[in-house]
């Protein structure tokens, strides 16, 4: 009987002090997010240590509030209590929701009508910079000159990356990452590929030199190939040769060689290389 | 004399005693810590040995800047090794730490890292990397909370000057 008895007492007891240590936790609410406010029940001394900041307060009538803006940091947390009795505890933030996005955009400069030469990646942040890990939708938006590719991405980790082609026409596309209102613009520079069909021909004679000229430089795109793109003119002869880099300008390029008896000039803009033409014979 | 010589003796060895151990204490505090990096499955683009190698070394010397910068509450460490919102946070946190008058000191028992994902221009990496941390949260010489455990984090570093640096570092619940 003693015993029956020695064996309740020693439960009770143990029940009892399981139950206070269980009452000495500090209920911090498993669903914070940050910038949401957060209330903790307590006396003495709080401490609350997170991944970019440390908030020391003193419990005023049993509770401290935490206002959102003051709780900005996601990650893991320690909430410590140093008072009548000394506690602390983990507790996890979560990003709050996507406010802001950081994108970029590669690369600032491209040839037109080349597959998935342009690649936009977002990363997604709450309002105070914390990065969103859940899965969140991207939409990255590429137009330019009226026509326009839109992909919807799901990010992953907090990122969300997409590769696009480049579009056969020139000029300033509007690449753009957007999730719900929020919306990052970037300018991807389309160019002029490399010239298509080049060909020069003899557009004049001065004295013992003649005048070579190109006809209008384009890709094969029909895009002008932008001014100052250099166009390499050669001219061999039994002499040796004679080589003019110059640069297009108003969609054409042209140069002054020496007027010879017997030669071949070439004509070539990068690894492109144009029509031949032969000049003097006897 | 022989007597005086084993005094002089005793306190020159224990004046070095004094001074080796919070040298060693230091030196303890500023190990690197051992940091494993997988970027098998890193996407879209293949890392690098080179960047591995690279990414490896500054990841490293990141968290060892982290263990310097929280248990004195200087900033040098950060500066060198992190930028962006990571150095942001970090300095936000050593601020507040030294205004509150606590110290952190982490035990870092080492690094999980995977690289799951490497930009196409290779400018910018994800890491996630699970990290066996022992953390100690001190009050002036009050030790006010003391846990070990696995950390999950996120971490983005881009390429800077000389090296890598972390511009994000976020942990996360798994």
């Amino acid at each position: 009987m003693r015993k029956i008895i020695f064996v309740s007492l020693v439960i009770a007891v143990c029940w009892f002090a399981a139950d206070c240590a269980h009452a000495a936790e500090l209920n911090i609410p498993k669903d914070a997010v940050a910038g949401q406010p957060l209330t903790i029940n307590g006396s003495g001394t709080l401490y609350l240590i997170g991944p970019g900041q440390v908030i020391k307060r003193e419990f005023k009538s049993g509770s401290v509030e935490i206002k959102g803006e003051e709780l900005r940091s996601a990650g893991r947390w320690i909430a410590a209590v140093h008072g009548d009795g000394n506690q602390s505890q983990v507790f996890w933030v979560k990003a709050g929701k996507p406010e802001n996005l950081n994108f970029l955009a590669r690369p600032s400069r491209v040839p037109v009508a080349k597959p998935n030469v342009i690649s936009g990646v977002t990363f997604v942040f709450d309002k105070y910079q914390n990065m969103v890990v859940d899965p969140i939708p991207v939409n990255f938006n590429l137009s330019v000159g009226g026509s326009s590719n839109s992909k919807n991405v799901t990010s992953r980790d907090g990122i969300a990356w997409t590769n696009s082609n480049s579009a056969p026409k020139a000029g300033a596309a509007q690449f753009v990452a957007s999730v719900g209102d929020t919306q990052v613009h970037r300018v991807v520079q389309q160019v002029a590929s490399d010239p298509c069909n080049l060909r020069m021909h003899i557009s004049g004679r001065t004295g013992n030199r003649i005048i070579v000229e190109t006809d209008p430089i384009r890709d094969c795109s029909g895009n002008p190939v932008p001014d100052g793109t250099i166009v390499t003119f050669i001219q061999t002869d039994n002499t040796g040769k004679s080589t003019v880099d110059a640069r297009i300008k108003k969609d054409t390029a042209r140069a002054e060689l020496p007027a010879a008896d017997n030669g071949t000039i070439t004509v070539a803009a990068g690894v492109v290389l144009g029509n031949e033409l032969h000049v003097g014979g006897k | 004399m022989k007597l005086a010589r084993m005094l002089v003796l005793t306190a020159g060895v224990l004046l070095a005693i004094s001074g080796a151990v919070p040298l060693m204490k230091r030196l303890l505090a500023d190990t690197k810590p051992a940091v494993q990096l997988n970027v098998k499955n890193a996407q879209p683009r293949e890392v690098e040995d080179v960047t591995q190698n690279s990414v490896l070394r500054d990841y490293t010397l990141a968290w060892q800047a982290i263990g310097t910068s929280l248990a004195n509450n200087t900033l040098q460490p950060l500066n060198e090794n992190f930028s962006g919102f990571a150095l942001d946070k970090l300095t936000q946190r050593v601020k507040d730490q030294k205004q509150q008058g606590i110290t952190t000191k982490i035990i870092d028992r080492g690094h999980n890292v995977e690289a799951i994902f490497y930009s196409p221009d290779g400018s910018a990496i994800e890491l996630k990397d699970t990290a066996s941390i022992e953390t100690q949260v001190l009050d002036g010489g009050t030790v006010i909370h003391s846990d070990q455990a696995q950390i999950h984090y996120y971490a983005i570093m881009t390429g800077a000057e000389d090296r890598w640096k972390v511009r994000v570092l976020e942990s996360a619940q798994q």
